[in-house]
């Protein structure tokens, strides 16, 4: 190559650098102009979240149809991709879960205390903690939507608690449903928000399913886009039960829009085949509390002693005594074969011998250092304790 | 054995590595390949080049790139066997961004060691390939993939995770090019590739999921098609991709080329995407870069690199900027440390897009 190519690289060189960066008039503080919304102060609502993080910090990456991970974090999309959706890189945590910013992806990959890769965002600044703090508010305030939705677009279901073919061991208080957009509250009710049980064999379709018969089915009046069926009162029976949101038929799920629910469900969420119409359908088992770990993880540790704050984990400074209860894995290797911090000539859980567990004399009241567990109750009932004993005198199995 | 007995003894193997691997199709700093007129495919298992070295890679490491080569006695080729051949980065270092009106924020870290082993049931036919990342707790893969050749490596096919072929495979996966195309170290996607390799040619077309890394969520897929055209002196090429997604389409297309004008190697890459999933609709986007590698002596590099941006051509005054000048020395085989300073320019309402960044790395790659 001579001195053509030499001139021509020259002047490709040149024309980048004459490329100034802009001046930013008329533009906010994410290079758009000001006529879209322009600047929002910093508040604890999404718009604000919008507008102060994810525009000027984030969508240069997550954005369009290439975002890394799936995640678009664009006005039209950040807020079905974040609330109640299982984060790519750990699915055990929630990217946002709302009224729980400690345990939110998108604050702790924000923080850079997340468990998988970099903190966010990637390469660049961190965002001040003042400005955190607000994402941190909104969160714990509910992560509610801005109101209004897509205007012609099918809602799409993105959470569904409990979780689709999960094992539980009692029958919520409450099932319910998140969309990605505002719902129309008059087509929540129980012709459209349903729940079935197998009738004791695990199929649906040998003619014994009991339809179950809620307390209520509603649109949440704080929150439009969550569907809450309410099932005080329903008593727990073992078995698999049913749940759908109807798409298809006579009784549909409208979002505000008129449009009906894209509810098929394959394998993650958001629900949806891209076309109106379709049923949500999904499966979870209750089971009761049995001798497992995996069972007394899901019935007692996780909703009673790994909440945020106490055995929550993960190591270091402040969990208390050194305890992570926060999984099955977790919970194994704090409690098998392990010596109590507190009492250091007791295992806290004496394999085949609950008599001598400091689990247990924690749960009864009859350790000699420290107070019951839970601290500040409510205490477990003796039968559930009692499971746990049987689990411990069995052998204590992973 | 005397140095000069030893030194023809590296050179044997190098020339005869270099011809046994001439006919075969294969990190991530593209300047190499430029400087010696070969493929990606030459020194990088993956034919659009990053991830698993070469034997000729490794060689080449040892015999050319570094200022001083310690005397090992063989030469690391990664070549356990016919059937096996591992190789690995560790890559840490030091980072400090300087925001205007910001107090600076430093951090040192070891930020990555990538482990990466090829099986060859079949070999020059069947390659098992995973690229991975180490931690403590559990280890991610960045990717994995079935490769079957056919042609005498001509024709390949792969199935599986992978880098998605498009433009120039830098390493830095922050500049504007991979960046904003979002199509980088952090991206993998899951699909099909088609890929050919002739003497002077090489192109590849994947067909993928097009969620840069995450589940299927949709039946739209992803195109990407990379052609290029190499000879020793220069090379040019063009990309082509196609994301079709229930949350809007975009569309990229890019050309790019390399050059080497006596001591500099040159690179350029000028990207266009029309993206529709935007909250405004379509939004059309530029991003470029020009890069000029000057070798000061052997094991020396200083590298100069200009990049612009235009977020939205429909939107003025919204450009920006980032210039880059790094300094790369590799003292000794499989080291290699980078200095560095970069700028970037934007809007004066966004600090961060005015923020400058020194950093310190050091790189292990074998």
């Amino acid at each position: 190559m001579g001195r053509r190519g030499v001139l021509l690289l020259s002047l490709l060189s040149c024309g980048i650098v004459s490329c100034s960066p802009g001046n930013g008039e008329g533009l906010d503080i994410s290079g758009r102009p000001l006529n879209e919304g322009g600047n929002v102060p910093l508040a604890a609502t999404l718009a604000s979240v919008q507008a102060n993080v994810f525009n000027p910090s984030c969508i240069v990456c997550h954005a369009g149809a290439n975002a890394p991970q799936g995640l678009r974090l664009d006005a039209a999309n950040s807020f079905t991709n974040l609330v109640g959706v299982p984060a790519q890189q750990d699915s055990s945590v929630l990217r946002v879960a709302p009224g729980n910013p400690d345990q939110s992806y998108l604050i702790q990959k924000l923080e850079g205390t997340a468990s998988e890769g970099q903190q966010m965002p990637l390469g660049g600044p961190p965002v001040s903690q003042s400005t955190i703090d607000f994402v941190r508010q909104w969160i714990t305030d509910g992560a509610l939507p801005d109101p209004g939705g897509p205007a012609d677009m099918p809602p799409t279901v993105t959470s569904l608690a409990p979780d689709p073919d999960s094992i539980i061991g009692d029958l919520p208080t409450e099932i319910t449903a998140g969309f990605d957009q505002d719902i129309d509250a008059s087509t929540i009710n129980d012709m459209t928000f349903t729940l079935v049980q197998s009738g004791g064999d695990g199929r649906f379709s040998e003619g014994n399913e009991q339809a179950i018969v809620p307390a209520s089915v509603t649109l949440s009046g704080a929150n439009p886009r969550l569907a809450i069926m309410d099932l005080s009162g329903v008593s727990t029976i073992p078995d698999v039960y049913r749940v759908t949101l109807h798409g298809s038929g006579a009784n549909v799920i409208l979002g505000i829009n008129g449009v009906a629910l894209d509810g098929e469900f394959a394998v993650g969420f958001p629900s949806g085949d891209g076309t109106e119409g379709g049923d949500f359908v999904v499966e979870f088992e209750v089971r009761g509390l049995q001798p497992s770990l995996a069972s007394i993880q899901n019935n007692v540790f996780t909703p009673t002693c790994s909440v945020v704050g106490c055995h929550s984990g993960p190591q270091g400074p402040n969990l208390p005594s050194g305890l992570d209860l926060s999984s099955s894995n977790a919970s194994f290797s704090s409690l098998i074969n392990s010596v109590s911090v507190q009492e250091p000539a007791i295992l806290r859980v004496a394999v085949g011998d609950a008599d001598n567990s400091y689990l247990i004399q924690k749960l009864e009241g009859t350790a000699a250092q420290g107070s019951r567990m839970p601290q500040g109750g409510p205490f477990l009932d003796q039968e559930t304790i009692d499971v746990i004993r049987l689990w411990i005198d069995a052998g204590a199995p992973q | 054995m005397t140095a000069g007995v030893v030194a023809t003894k590296r050179l044997t193997a190098f020339v005869a590595l270099s011809l046994a691997i001439m006919c075969q199709p294969s990190l991530a700093e593209p300047y190499l390949a430029v400087q010696k007129g070969l493929k990606c495919s030459m020194c990088h298992t993956s034919p659009s080049g990053g991830g698993k070295r070469t034997a000729y890679g490794n060689v080449y490491h040892q015999a050319e790139l570094s200022e001083r080569t310690l005397n090992m006695g063989d030469l690391w080729t990664g070549e356990l066997s016919r059937y096996l051949a591992v190789g690995g980065d560790v890559r840490g270092g030091w980072n400090q961004i300087d925001v205007p009106g910001q107090r600076k924020s430093s951090e040192t870290d070891l930020e990555e060691f990538l482990a990466y082993v090829e099986i060859r049931p079949l070999p020059r036919y069947l390659t098992i390939y995973v690229d991975a990342k180490l931690r403590p707790e559990d280890p991610v893969v960045r990717s994995q993939y079935v490769r079957l050749s056919i042609a005498d490596n001509r024709w390949s096919i792969k199935g599986g995770e992978f880098f998605l072929p498009f433009g120039l495979r830098l390493q830095d996966d922050d500049a504007f090019i991979r960046q904003v195309t979002g199509i980088n170290f952090n991206t993998p996607d899951t699909g099909w590739e088609l890929g050919f390799e002739q003497e002077k040619w090489s192109a590849q077309l994947a067909i993928s999921r097009g969620t840069a890394g995450g589940p299927e969520v949709d039946s739209g897929k992803q195109y990407s098609l990379r052609v290029s055209h190499v000879t020793p002196t220069w090379r040019a090429g063009g990309s082509l991709n196609f994301n079709d997604t229930k949350f809007g389409d975009r569309q990229m297309q890019n050309v790019f080329a390399g050059l080497r004008t006596g001591r500099v190697a040159w690179l350029a890459e000028f990207d266009f995407i029309i993206d529709d999933g935007t909250p405004t609709g379509r939004r059309k986007l530029w991003a470029s870069l020009v890069e000029a590698n000057i070798a000061l002596k052997r094991g020396h590099n200083l590298k100069l690199t200009v990049e612009y941006f235009d977020p939205d051509t429909d939107v003025s005054e919204d450009g920006q900027n980032r210039l880059s000048l790094v300094w790369e020395y590799f003292p000794i085989q499989f080291v290699q440390t980078r200095l560095g300073y970069r700028r970037y320019d934007g809007i004066p309402q966004n600090p961060a897009q005015n923020r400058e960044q020194m950093f310190l790395e050091l790189h292990l790659p074998f």
